[in-house]
């Protein structure tokens, strides 16, 4: 949808996990998309050298979100929440509706 | 340029040369970030680098920095010097502080940077975002040693939603005067 102005389906999607879930981490966007790491890498690299998110390491791994600092941030937000708007209901479904409520420890 | 011992040279004195060498190639660079603090505090708080916001091309900055020593490493405009405990980085512009973009900056001796005010206001922006009490304590630091406009401060702060962390901000510095 996106992947016009964004020269790319990978960062779109990046973009549009950050907006919904806040924060990442690789595997977790690679697996969800079906993404090879290296790729996924990659284009996080370039998004986080435009300065359009940021990083942080916890524990082992490192935690991604879209840079609140980043001169367009609501530009953008507001340009991702539109496009995430107007996504199948299935995709919606498929990518969107992850749990993000908290889950107790030991509970299944 | 005369020879430099880049081992020596102090952060404000790395920050007029580059920013001459910048400039003597044509180069427009603004410094931003903890560099300004160092420089505004007199170095109550050291910075390990100079950021500089350009928006010249990698290649001529590379060119320019080269000529003294300075190399690009890995994929990051960032640039070392093996004999300099200091580097120089230019992350990706234009000028923000938070939804504002600063038209003024202001001039020591060759080193183009921040306003006081906006110095302060760009650390801030650090502590609202991420809660950062780093950030926090080198506004108060500015604060402390230059003059900067607090009415402008605040208002700022209401634009950006952050009228209660202002607050914190103005109850620490008056407190710790």
């Amino acid at each position: 949808m996106l992947e016009a102005i964004f020269g790319s389906i990978i960062v779109e999607r990046i973009l549009l996990y950050l907006l919904v879930y806040k924060t990442g981490y690789i595997r977790g966007i690679a697996k969800l998309y079906g993404i090879p790491l290296s790729t996924l890498v990659n284009q996080l690299d370039r998004l986080e050298n435009g300065g359009i998110i940021v990083s942080r390491p916890a524990g082992k791994i490192r935690i991604y979100s879209l840079n609140p600092r980043y001169p367009f941030i609501r530009e953008l937000e507001a340009l991702l929440q539109r496009a995430k708007d107007a996504l199948q209901e299935d995709e919606q479904e498929k990518y969107y509706r992850m749990r993000t409520r908290p889950r107790r420890k030991g509970k299944v | 340029m005369t020879k430099i011992d880049w081992e020596k040279v102090t952060l404000r004195k790395f920050a007029e040369l580059i920013s001459g060498e910048l400039k003597n190639n044509n180069i427009n660079a603004v410094l931003v970030g903890g560099a300004c603090v160092s420089i505004y505090s007199h170095n109550k708080y050291q910075s390990q680098d100079l950021d500089y916001i350009s928006p010249d091309s990698t290649e001529k900055i590379s060119e320019a920095l080269k000529k003294i020593g300075f190399t690009k490493k890995g994929n990051f405009r960032h640039f070392t010097n093996e004999k300099c405990p200091f580097y120089i980085e230019f992350p990706p512009g234009p000028i923000a502080i938070g939804n504002e973009f600063p038209k003024k900056y202001n001039e020591l001796a060759s080193i183009t940077l921040l306003t006081p005010t906006d110095c302060v206001k760009d650390r801030l922006a650090a502590f609202y975002h991420w809660n950062d009490e780093q950030s926090l304590e080198q506004a108060m630091l500015v604060a402390r040693t230059q003059k900067v406009n607090l009415a402008a401060i605040k208002k700022w702060s209401e634009n950006e939603n952050n009228r209660e962390k202002y607050n914190r901000f103005i109850y620490l510095l008056k407190k710790k005067k």
